[in-house]
């Protein structure tokens, strides 16, 4: 019964793709792509500022589950261009506006691939001249996620206020607050009276780093974070998460047995990392990351993600 | 009378043409490891004050190129007027807090920005407050007399009265003061004289141009 539900939501789902004149994640983010490309010659010789980004990740527990069944282990490739101008307002003042265009692709769970386009406005404020002046940063993103399981698109709003200052030459701090809003399309109702909007969160966090130059093209960083706010966690049935859930959805990228449930909990983040510059334009990174969380239905599952990035900057 | 001048007339194209007696000096800068340091500055400064001909100081440039100021170190005379030109397509804040000289050139491109005079001797560190690590140094020579180490670690003075000089070097990476680095040398037109020094160089730390996806970035 389940399956063939989920037969006729993607049927559904996909029909209204069609409707929209869209086709796949993968073909919108090849067209942007190019589209970027080609722009590329024309914004490097303005006041443009452009970027380009790799990652490998390997995440432990994709979707967040609680018991050791239900946790799947998959690598991630990510791809990134970015494009930013810094606009002066006054001479403590600074305007920023971009965009980024990403890709990530899974190994195994494909149907989480996704493109994603985004949009930036922030307003930087420096209180004096030079490396060292403190800095504080208001800004907001919008960004579209479309995904290779069309279920899982969504709006992505994010408000944030950061703040930091370099000690000196070795030691850099800073801190972020920042509100998340995902916004996806409601799913029918799995189970009557539950809502199937799963996969739309808010949450709230904030996170402190520092970051320490080891020598003069290495450097070490450490970030410790908080987050309250929505999680979404995937697993088999599960009686205990089902009745703390606010919303519950099918999760076919998980398999066809698996559920979203959606819970308000709490999350304790570590970040450790190490970078290097080989060349002035760009740096290789590596870093760990530990994710703990404590959600309604004593459901309480952690996370450990590994990544190597590559950076470049024109 | 005509053999009479035409014999002064022979004599002074004879004087004119005759290289004046002047000394050169050859410089060598390596670290303790041996390695050769570029962008040393070497300053040659004569016992003898009425030695230190006080020719007019030229007006030089700093540009920036790649995001980066070029050179990366300028010596320059003191009265020196530079100009800071801007190749780069995007705008450059350049600015100093250095007590040799202390100014802001307010955001600009081209060749937009006036010179500035560097009047008072001394180091002054360069900074661009849009990109944070670019980083330069202008050394204000109180002598004349001075040059820049190449990438190979030597460098050339020529030209100088023959006599007796302190000759010191300095480098934004010195582990210890210019002061520590003087030598007295003496100087003849006889031929080139060369030196050679080893300098302890510190780590130089700079903000990284580039910043993580962790990071805040310079938006």
């Amino acid at each position: 019964m389940g399956a063939v539900r989920r037969h006729v939501q993607r049927d559904a789902l996909a029909g209204e793709a069609l409707e929209c004149g869209c086709s796949s994640a993968a073909t919108r983010a090849a067209c942007a792509a190019f589209a970027a490309l080609i722009a590329l010659p024309y914004a490097a010789h303005s006041d443009w500022t452009l970027g380009v980004d790799g990652s490998v990740r390997r995440d432990d527990n994709v979707g967040n589950a609680q018991f050791a069944s239900d946790k799947v282990a998959d690598t991630t490739f990510d791809g990134r261009l970015s494009i930013f101008r810094l606009i002066p307002v006054s001479g403590s003042y600074s305007l920023t506006i971009g965009g980024d265009l990403s890709g990530e692709a899974y190994h195994s769970l494909t149907g989480l691939n996704n493109a994603s386009l985004d949009g930036l406005l922030s307003l930087k404020k420096k209180w004096g001249l030079g490396a060292y002046a403190p800095w504080a940063r208001i800004g907001a993103t919008v960004a579209r996620s479309s995904y290779e399981d069309s279920y899982r698109n969504a709006w992505d709003y994010r408000a944030a206020f950061a703040s930091g200052r370099r000690l000196d030459e070795r030691w850099n701090l800073w801190a972020e607050y920042a509100y998340d809003s995902r916004v996806a399309r409601a799913l029918p109702e799995e189970v009557p009276g539950i809502s199937g909007d799963a996969f739309s969160q808010v949450s709230q966090s904030l996170t402190a780093n520092v970051e320490y130059s080891v020598s003069e093209s290495a450097l070490v960083s450490l970030g410790l974070s908080a987050r309250h706010g929505d999680v979404v966690s995937t697993s088999i049935p599960n009686l205990t998460v089902y009745y703390a859930s606010a919303a519950i959805a099918e999760d076919p990228a998980f398999g066809p047995e698996a559920y979203a449930y959606k819970l308000t909990g709490t999350t304790w983040g570590a970040r450790a990392g190490i970078s290097f510059s080989p060349t002035v334009h760009s740096l290789l990174g590596c870093a760990i990351e530990y994710w703990d969380t404590h959600a309604d239905g004593s459901n309480e599952y952690t996370k450990t993600v590994a990544e190597i990035t590559w950076n470049y900057r024109f | 009378m005509n053999r009479y001048f035409t014999l002064a007339a022979a004599l002074y194209v004879i004087g004119c043409t005759m290289p004046l007696l002047a000394a050169e000096l050859h410089v060598t800068v390596k670290d303790h490891h041996g390695k050769s340091v570029a962008d040393a500055v070497v300053l040659a400064t004569p016992t003898d004050p009425k030695s230190a001909q006080r020719a007019k100081p030229p007006v030089d440039a700093v540009d920036q190129v790649d995001k980066q100021f070029v050179p990366y170190v300028k010596p320059v005379f003191v009265g020196s007027k530079i100009r800071f030109p801007n190749s780069d397509n995007i705008r450059h804040q350049v600015y100093s807090f250095s007590p040799a000289k202390k100014f802001e050139l307010p955001l600009y491109g081209g060749t937009d920005a006036p010179p500035v005079v560097f009047d008072k001797p001394g180091v002054v560190v360069l900074g661009c407050n849009i990109h944070d690590w670019m980083v330069g140094y202008i050394y204000v020579s109180e002598t004349p007399f001075f040059a820049k180490t190449e990438s190979a670690g030597s460098a050339t003075i020529s030209d100088l009265p023959p006599g007796e000089y302190t000759v010191r070097i300095w480098h934004p990476s010195m582990e210890h003061g210019e002061e520590t680095t003087a030598r007295q040398v003496t100087l003849s037109a006889d031929a080139p004289t060369s030196v050679a020094w080893e300098v302890g160089l510190k780590p130089s730390f700079r903000v990284p141009r580039v910043s993580g996806a962790a990071s805040p970035g310079y938006p």
